[in-house]
């Protein structure tokens, strides 16, 4: 369970997040939800602790991230907004660095690093230096070493970025997967339909401030749009500031 | 460092010189700066040799040749000496540097010489030119022999031991430009060794700091629970795994260049075998820690792979700054000077090529200081992990 309390960021006099609050449950997927340059990013990378808060708290599973930042990474599975690869390992190397960082060796190691070879569908390219690899096949790779602890909160920027429908489906179903285990699954998303599909809560972000939150069913319900995406530009107020009619 | 940290620090480690490893660049960086100073010095001895060899070949002009057969004889036997008549106005044909040396037999050599009184050679030469003083020496001394051979034969016709007419013994110790030369090119392998070292950590100090953020992997490292330090660390391990690896190759390679390098004939007392090899890298391993530990904290800063490398490269201009120094200005090292990181170094190298023995407790001190300073400033680059601007590279 992740609770966030009135977050704040400033970049210069740039307020990048303003009075964040809200909480993920455990066996639940959160989207946030917004437009480039909402501030999803600044929030998550406050989340995952590479980021000191100007204000507020964080607590992952009770665990207070900006007081004991290596505490909270304990209990974090992490798909960052940049997730470089190294171009001469192979996915499975990958995969073994991040698990032996994690303080996973041996047997463990081994079966964790087949499991998700094969829940991602990577058998084939398992052992390639990623180098050649497409965008989707990185994904994965980065994906896979994300979890291979199979950490109890798991914080995903923006997963099915730029990915192709095969790649998203299999992201989709990772999603799923870790709400039905009982994980807390929180993931940053621009595009609606893929919020929607997801998840069980919506946060809706905007200029660094929460604009509404709730079920799909309740942002409908709130801005009086049958249509999610209507809410959506409604919410975060693109039409004003943009001239962009949905 | 409690165990823990220790395994991840050697799990990065593992990583970072696997990755390395398959670089090919990284690989031909370290192989070619390693063959660079046998090559360099190599090049060096072979030109010098060849020109000292010109040297040895001479001309003498010998007037009055009819006067002494036999010596003339004698002189065209010597090695790289030739014998030519000489000119008619041998005099000024030295003033106007004609010629260095012209060789004069009087008329009344032959007579002399029978009679066992001493027979007179003049050698006519200009005292206030430098540069044919070698070779006006060298004639000098092809007559001392010849007299000291004759004047040997003579007292054993007379049955007298000719060692008793040698008292003194004179080794000639020479300092020639040769010589000078030589020890210069000498005086370059250890500012070639630390350049191994330095080339040998680069790979890793920049493509695990900077390139590794410009890829964009640093943020997904660093959401490990893995602490600053044992990432840092097992960074810093590697780097240093590889500078010492480059002094290693270099320092092979060096050894076996220098049993083909005929030093010997060039007149100079050097030695570079397993025991000066020994040495060197007894020094200089120690130095690798600290190496890797500067350009990594230096590296960390530098927003791109790019600007990492122009930080590094004039890293190193800056640190071959005293040894340059010290083979130019051959300046003497001063006790103080061993204390110093670098320089330290550099005085211990020039001892154990030049082989002085080395002080145990100066290089104990020399070296723990190294590790220090290498602990602080990796303690250092693990800091700046954390700070925002450093990560998202802003």
């Amino acid at each position: 369970m992740i609770q966030v309390e009135n977050l704040h960021k400033r970049f210069g006099t740039v307020h990048a997040v303003t009075g964040v609050t809200f909480t993920a449950f455990d066996g639940a997927v959160t989207g946030l939800l917004g437009p480039n340059g909402a501030g999803k990013t600044t929030a998550l990378r406050m989340l995952y602790t590479l980021m000191r808060p100007d204000e507020g708290r964080i607590l992952v599973d009770g665990v207070d991230a900006v007081a004991d930042p290596q505490g909270a990474r304990l209990r974090l599975g992490v798909l960052p907004d940049q997730s470089g690869l190294y171009p001469r390992l192979t996915a499975r190397e990958h995969i073994r660095y991040f698990g032996e960082l994690q303080g996973i060796t041996g047997a463990d190691l081994a079966n964790r690093t087949e499991h998700l070879l094969k829940l991602l569908d990577m058998a084939a390219i398992a052992d390639r230096r990623v180098a050649g690899f497409s965008h989707g096949e990185r994904t994965k790779t980065a994906l896979a070493r994300a979890i291979v602890h199979n950490p109890k909160n798991v914080l995903l920027d923006e997963p099915t970025n730029g990915l192709d429908v095969m790649s998203t489906r299999a992201v989709r179903e990772i999603i799923r997967r870790l709400k039905g285990e009982g994980h807390t699954v929180l993931f940053s998303s621009h595009v609606m339909q893929e919020v929607s599909a997801l998840c069980d809560t919506i946060i809706v972000i905007a200029r660094g401030k929460i604009v509404a939150a709730g079920s799909p069913d309740d942002l409908r319900r709130q801005t009086g749009h049958p249509n999610l995406e209507d809410a959506f530009v409604a919410l975060s107020g693109l039409e004003v500031d943009t001239g962009v009619s949905s | 460092m409690t165990s823990s940290q220790l395994t991840q620090a050697m799990v990065v480690c593992r990583k970072e010189l696997t990755d390395w490893s398959r670089d090919r660049r990284s690989i031909m960086t370290v192989l070619i700066s390693s063959l660079l100073a046998p090559a360099i010095i190599g090049f060096m001895f072979t030109n010098l040799a060849s020109r000292q060899r010109q040297v040895e070949d001479i001309t003498v002009p010998v007037i009055g040749a009819a006067n002494a057969p036999a010596l003339v004889e004698w002189l065209t036997q010597q090695p790289g000496i030739a014998i030519v008549a000489g000119p008619a106005d041998p005099e000024e044909a030295v003033r106007t540097r004609r010629e260095d040396v012209i060789v004069v037999i009087p008329d009344d050599f032959a007579k002399n010489f029978a009679a066992s009184t001493p027979a007179q050679v003049r050698l006519i030469s200009d005292g206030s030119s430098q540069n044919n003083r070698p070779k006006v020496q060298r004639v000098r001394a092809l007559f001392l022999r010849y007299g000291n051979e004759i004047g040997s034969l003579r007292l054993i016709g007379r049955g007298i031991n000719p060692v008793v007419a040698s008292p003194v013994q004179i080794e000639d110790v020479e300092v020639s430009s040769a010589q000078q030369r030589a020890a210069m090119i000498l005086g370059f392998i250890p500012l070639f060794v630390m350049i191994a070292a330095f080339t040998g950590a680069m790979s890793i100090s920049t493509d695990s700091t900077a390139g590794e953020r410009e890829r964009g992997s640093l943020e997904a490292l660093l959401v490990n629970p893995a602490p600053r330090g044992a990432i840092a660390g097992g960074k810093w391990l590697a780097g240093t795994a590889t500078a010492m690896l480059s002094v290693l190759v270099t320092g092979g390679l060096l050894v076996a260049l220098f049993q083909y390098i005929p030093l010997q004939d060039l007149g100079i007392k050097f030695v570079l075998g397993p025991a000066q090899l020994v040495g060197t890298l007894a020094v200089v391993l120690p130095l690798c820690p600290l190496i890797a530990a500067i350009q990594m904290y230096l590296a960390t800063f530098a927003k791109s792979f790019k600007e990492a490398q122009s930080y590094l490269s004039f890293l190193m201009m800056a640190q071959m700054v005293p040894g340059m120094m010290a083979t130019m200005n051959t300046m003497p090292t001063k006790a103080w000077m061993y204390y110093v990181p670098w320089i330290g170094q550099q005085s211990l190298l020039t001892d154990v090529l030049g082989n002085k023995p080395i002080h145990p407790l100066v290089f104990t001190v020399v070296t723990v200081t190294n590790l220090v300073i290498a602990v602080i400033v990796i303690r250092a680059t693990a800091g700046l992990l954390v700070r925002e601007k450093i990560i998202f590279g802003r």
